[in-house]
C-alpha cells in the first residue's frame, strides 16, 4: 500500500527472494562459464560470458512468464508472483550484459559506429538460416528496457493500471523477438539436438500454460447469472463461499468478488487499484479484503483501503434469499459504504 | 486483469500459438547444418573407377 514516495518497500519477503534470485542467477553464470570453459577449451572467455548471460537472461524470461498463469491456475505458486517485478528487471540486466558484450565483441572493432554496424550489416531479411537475429535480440533489449525503467509502482500510479499493464503485455513481442533471435542464431550454428529441445520445450511450456489459464478465465467471464427480481442477479450459494474468502462472478462486463466473513457477505469489485490484481483470491484478514499479490486492503463494507491508505474499489448491493446470494449487478461509487447482508436471519435479508 | 486486458491476453496467445511454433521449425528445418555422420577423407576418391593402364 502506498502513501507516499519510496523507492522499494524493502521487507524480509522481498529481500528473501532477491537474494534466492541472485545466488540462483551467480551460480548459474558461474557453472556455465566453469563446465564451458571445461568442455570446450578453445571457447574464448567473452564468447562464455556472452552466452551465460543470455541463456540466463532467456531462461529467466520463460521463469517471468510462466508466473502468471501458473498463479491462476494454482494459487500455490502466488509467493512467486509477488516480487516478479524484480525478477524482469534481473531478466533485463542478463540481456544488457548479453547484448553489451555481443557488440563489443561483434561489431566494434570496424571503422562503423557499433549500433550502426548491429542495426546494418546483416540486411538478409529473405533467407532464413541467413536472418539478420541479433537485430530480433536487440529489439527484444529496448522492450525489456522500457518495461525495468518503467516496473516502478511511480510509473504504475502515473499510466494508470490498464495502460501499465498494456505497456507491460509488450513482453510477449520480447518474447516472441527472442525465439526468433535463438531460433535463427544460436540453432543455426549450434546443431546439438539438446539445445533445439530445451528451446522447444520452453516455448510449449509458455504457450500451454498461458492457453490454459486464458481458457479458464474466458469461462468465469462467459458464465451468465440468473436475473431473479428487481434487477438483481443470482450469483451463488451462501454454503459455496468458504469462510473469510470470495466467490468470483461475472457481471455487468467485470467481475464481482463476494466474501462471506463473520456471518455476513459483502461484494466489492475484484479489481485491485494497484496493479488490476484479483481480489476475489484473496483472503479477509484483520477485517480487511487482502489482495493475493501483494498485500493491498480493502474494507468489505466500504471498498476503501483503512486510513492513511486511499484507494477505492466499488461494492455492490447483495441481499440473501432461501440461502443464496443475490447481487445488484450495477456498481457503487468506488468508497461507496453499503451494510453486509447477514447470513443468520432466515429468508430475505439485504 | 481486467476484462479487455483479459480478452487481449487471449488473443495474443492464440496468435503466437500458431506463429511461434511455426517460426522454430522453420528455422530449424532450413538451417545451414546437420550433424552428419563422419566419412573417411577420401571416400570420394575410393569410389573412383580403376584408371587404365596403357
Amino acid at each position: 500500500m502506498s502513501h507516499q514516495y519510496q523507492a522499494i518497500g524493502w521487507n524480509r519477503q522481498k529481500r528473501l527472494y532477491d537474494l534466492v534470485v541472485l545466488t540462483g542467477v551467480v551460480v548459474y553464470i558461474a557453472l556455465f562459464i566453469g563446465f564451458g570453459a571445461w568442455l570446450f577449451p578453445y571457447a574464448t572467455a567473452e564468447t562464455l560470458i556472452i552466452r551465460a548471460a543470455g541463456s540466463a537472461a532467456f531462461l529467466l524470461l520463460h521463469v517471468v512468464l510462466c508466473i502468471g498463469p501458473l498463479c491462476r491456475l494454482d494459487s500455490r505458486f502466488l509467493p512467486l508472483l509477488y516480487n516478479r517485478r524484480h525478477l524482469g528487471v534481473v531478466t533485463f540486466l542478463l540481456g544488457a550484459a548479453h547484448g553489451i558484450f555481443g557488440i563489443i565483441q561483434f561489431h566494434s572493432l570496424g571503422d562503423k559506429d557499433p549500433l550502426v554496424s548491429l542495426l546494418t550489416s546483416n540486411q538478409n531479411f529473405r533467407r532464413l538460416p541467413d536472418f539478420p537475429f541479433q537485430q530480433l535480440g536487440f529489439l527484444a533489449l529496448v522492450i525489456l528496457f522500457l518495461m525495468a525503467a518503467t516496473s516502478h509502482d511511480f510509473w504504475l500510479r502515473n499510466l494508470t493500471p490498464p495502460i501499465w499493464k498494456t505497456l507491460h503485455m509488450l513482453v510477449y513481442v520480447a518474447y516472441a523477438l527472442l525465439i526468433g533471435h535463438v531460433t535463427l542464431g544460436l540453432l543455426q550454428s549450434e546443431t546439438s539436438p539438446v539445445l533445439a529441445f530445451a528451446t522447444g520445450a520452453g516455448l510449449v511450456t509458455v504457450l500451454s500454460l498461458h492457453l490454459a489459464a486464458a481458457s479458464r478465465e474466458r469461462a468465469v467471464d462467459l458464465k451468465k447469472l440468473k436475473t431473479v427480481t428487481n434487477g438483481f442477479v443470482d450469483a451463488c450459494s451462501v454454503e459455496s463461499i468458504p469462510e473469510k474468502c470470495a466467490a468470483v462472478v461475472s457481471v455487468s462486463g467485470e467481475r464481482v468478488a463476494i466474501f462471506k466473513f463473520d456471518g455476513k457477505i459483502s461484494a466489492i469489485s475484484n479489481v485491485c487499484r494497484h496493479q488490476n490484481g484479483p481480489l476475489g483470491e484473496g483472503r479477509i484478514i484483520d477485517g480487511c479484503v487482502t489482495c493475493p499479490w501483494h498485500g493491498y486492503q480493502y474494507l468489505p463494507e466500504t471498498g476503501g483501503s483503512p486510513p492513511p491508505f486511499t484507494e477505492k474499489v466499488s461494492t455492490f448491493q447483495t441481499q440473501i434469499v432461501d440461502g443464496r446470494v443475490w447481487i445488484d449487478p450495477k456498481p457503487k461509487a468506488p468508497g461507496t459504504r453499503i451494510e453486509p447482508s447477514r447470513i443468520s436471519q432466515a429468508g430475505v435479508s439485504s | 486483469m481486467i476484462q479487455p486486458l483479459r480478452k487481449t491476453h487471449r488473443r495474443i496467445f492464440l496468435a503466437l500459438a500458431l506463429l511461434l511454433p511455426l517460426l522454430f521449425l522453420s528455422g530449424l528445418a532450413f538451417r545451414h547444418s546437420w550433424p552428419t555422420p563422419a566419412k573417411p577423407r577420401n571416400s570420394a576418391a575410393l569410389q573412383l573407377p580403376p584408371v587404365a593402364t596403357p
